[in-house]
């Protein structure tokens, strides 16, 4: 139906039906009645459970087909000759900043928060 | 955190409450808009017959849209509904962990996001 109208793009959705991913402790279905604080402070965390996930088991997301990623940037290379910017390690800057920001936000919601184990927070630029 | 996770989903009802999907940069670009409800209305659409969809977007000017990052799929029958939360519950959508939750359809009617 449609099918004509346009080239069949890939759907967002990731896996087929029965591929779930669980994170233990981390329910993906939450009760009706929860205030949009708890709410939020559930979903900040499980965003934090999530990004730990991706960056200790490596599944980070890249899509196998090249040509569903996003252009690379200009490569860098260190001085051994190997490329810096990889795609790997763009990805993992980008996960670790977002990890971050939730943490800090997590923190401020939660003063107990504890956050992960793998979590160092970024170094700070001192400036002069 | 704070409240019972193992209580479980409560009384389901017709409308489902999808979460951990989509943000609000997503939401601003018109056609990525439109793919994000096509994917999500398709894809409902495969577990139970769904009525409507609502995905509030983020307003120029306005900060804080009440219900952006949230999508709302309003199904037939609440049979409909839960076979769908079954079906997604922990699927990913943009490689995101999707999670879900029941909403009160009065709540839903009202636009009370």
């Amino acid at each position: 139906l449609g099918g004509e109208k346009k080239k069949k793009r890939r759907s967002r959705w990731g896996g087929d039906e029965k591929e779930k991913t669980f994170i233990p402790g981390m329910p993906t279905v939450l009760p009706a009645n929860l205030t949009k604080d708890q709410e939020e402070a559930y979903l900040v965390q499980f965003k934090i459970e999530e990004i730990t996930r991706k960056l200790r088991t490596g599944d980070l997301g890249i899509p196998p087909n090249p040509e569903e990623r996003s252009p690379s940037p200009e490569p860098i290379y260190g001085t051994d000759g190997k490329r810096l910017n990889t795609r790997e390690y763009r990805m993992r800057r980008k996960l670790e900043e977002e990890r971050h920001s939730m943490i800090t936000k997590m923190i401020s919601l939660n003063a107990d928060f504890k956050p992960p184990v793998d979590y160092k927070p970024p170094m700070t630029r001192v400036s002069d | 955190p704070g409240f019972n996770l193992a209580a479980g989903p409560g009384q389901p009802t017709e409308v489902l409450c999808l979460l951990n999907m989509v943000t609000p940069e997503e939401l601003r670009d018109d056609e990525e808009y439109e793919e994000i409800v096509d994917d999500i209305r398709e894809e409902c659409n495969r577990h139970g017959a769904v009525r409507s969809v609502e995905i509030p977007r983020p307003l120029e000017g306005v900060d804080d849209v009440p219900g952006v990052g949230k999508v709302f799929v309003e199904f037939l029958s609440v049979s409909d509904c839960v076979k769908a939360q079954q079906a997604l519950t922990g699927r990913k959508f943009a490689n995101r962990i999707v999670v879900t939750s029941f909403y009160e359809p009065e709540r839903y009617h009202r636009r009370d996001f």
